[in-house]
């Protein structure tokens, strides 16, 4: 696995138009983008359309990538999963909303993780962990599995404006106890 | 910034949104650094949840496919065909992508050069490689805020339209229209500056079904501006 400094002189290179770099980056990065976009989709077949477009995007915007404005795997990651949403929303037939979902938060801060990671997730976590368990079940089944507040209303039963307001408040909450650079 | 602005990335980010209101978002981020930075935020944020996913294995060809559908890429630096800076070399450059368009041409692209101390410059790019895409004179005049778009070559290849793309950095395409067969005078975006890129691509008769390039890029160029 290649740490995120080559990830991010990848994308440079993919940027200049060398293929190398591509197939190194895909190798380097395709089996966690696979799972974003898997637990999103639930269709292997699906994600990894999921994930062709996504690494398609990358080949084009390469050049866009500023270093400076973040890790290069946040910026792959969120290609592959804002495009694994905007699939489920064309087609959310692939989908259940009364999937059990567990361990995403718990799994936060991955004791593998390196330092810089570590910090920011252990923030994240602590963070979530001060939103109340319903507030951060929908946080967290919305960012991680894509549910639409629709889908996040079928699940709890509860009204779509009101599982609205709790995420809200819920952002509101985080980025609160986040600070404004988190 | 605005809470409201804050709010409106924050749930972007998070995703439960439905279509119309994530493109909106999108659509204003084309425009809105602000709404960009803070999405970006927000991406840094929530990131660490994301790395929760367990991996999981692709197909042993997917690899394989995915380049199998990579568009062309311009390479900046070996694309740069003309580029003149005076209505009379641009007329100059235009006869000879004349010429060359009697062959097929392929995509080209030309960086658009800044010119230190003249703002008000005009630039020209004569697009001109060999492909399926006719050529094009490309001329952007930052003064007057207007692209001039013309296709030099008799036509647009079979049932595809050319599309011109204006990209700001780390935003996503914006369509700036179809190209025609005739020439056209477009307005360049609201606060088009410096770290933008033009793109032309082949997309669909009528252009991108999507609202995003899909086809080949035929032209791409940095916009360099003083």
């Amino acid at each position: 696995m290649l740490d995120k400094l080559d990830i991010a002189h990848l994308l440079a290179a993919i940027g200049r138009g060398e293929r190398d770099a591509f197939d190194h980056l895909y190798h380097a990065t395709a089996p966690q983008l696979l799972g974003v976009a898997l637990r999103i989709v639930r269709d292997r077949a699906r994600a990894e359309d999921v994930l062709q477009e996504a690494y398609t995007r990358v080949w084009l915007r390469a050049q866009s990538f500023d270093p400076a404005a973040g890790q290069a795997m946040a910026w792959l990651s969120a290609i592959v999963r804002h495009g694994a949403i905007d699939f489920i929303r064309r087609t959310p037939s692939a989908r259940q909303v009364d999937e059990q979902y567990d361990g995403w938060f718990e799994n936060l801060a991955d004791p593998r993780d390196e330092e810089a990671d570590m910090m920011s997730a252990a923030a994240l976590r602590h963070c979530l962990g001060e939103l109340d368990e319903t507030t951060r079940a929908y946080v967290v089944e919305a960012y991680c599995a894509g549910l639409s507040g629709k889908e996040l209303a079928e699940r709890y039963k509860r009204p779509l404006g009101t599982i609205k307001g709790v995420l809200r408040r819920g952002l509101a909450a985080l980025k609160m106890c986040l600070g404004e650079n988190a | 910034m605005s809470d409201d602005l804050e709010m409106r990335a924050a749930e972007y980010v998070l995703g439960h949104q439905e279509s119309a209101e994530r493109e909106a978002v999108r659509r204003e981020m084309e425009q809105n650094a602000g709404l960009r930075a803070a999405v970006a935020r927000w991406e840094r944020r929530l990131f660490p949840l994301a790395r929760t996913a367990p991996p999981a294995a692709p197909s042993a060809d997917l690899l394989a496919r995915i380049k199998a559908g990579l568009p062309p890429r311009v390479e900046t630096d070996a694309i740069v065909v003309a580029l003149r800076k005076s209505v009379r070399r641009w007329r100059a450059a235009a006869l000879v992508s004349g010429a060359l368009a009697a062959s097929v041409l392929a995509f080209a692209g030309a960086r658009l050069l800044g010119d230190a101390g003249k703002p008000s410059g005009v630039y020209v790019a004569a697009v001109n490689r060999g492909g399926d895409a006719p050529a094009l004179i490309v001329r952007v005049d930052m003064a007057s805020g207007r692209v001039f778009v013309r296709p030099v070559s008799a036509e647009t290849p079979a049932g595809k339209s050319l599309e011109l793309w204006y990209i700001a950095a780390g935003a996503a395409p914006m369509s700036m229209g179809i190209v025609g067969a005739k020439p056209e005078n477009l307005a360049l975006p609201a606060g088009a500056v410096e770290k933008a890129k033009f793109a032309v691509t082949v997309e669909p008769a009528g252009g991108s079904p999507s609202g995003a390039p899909t086809g080949p890029i035929v032209y791409a160029g940095d916009l360099v501006r003083e």
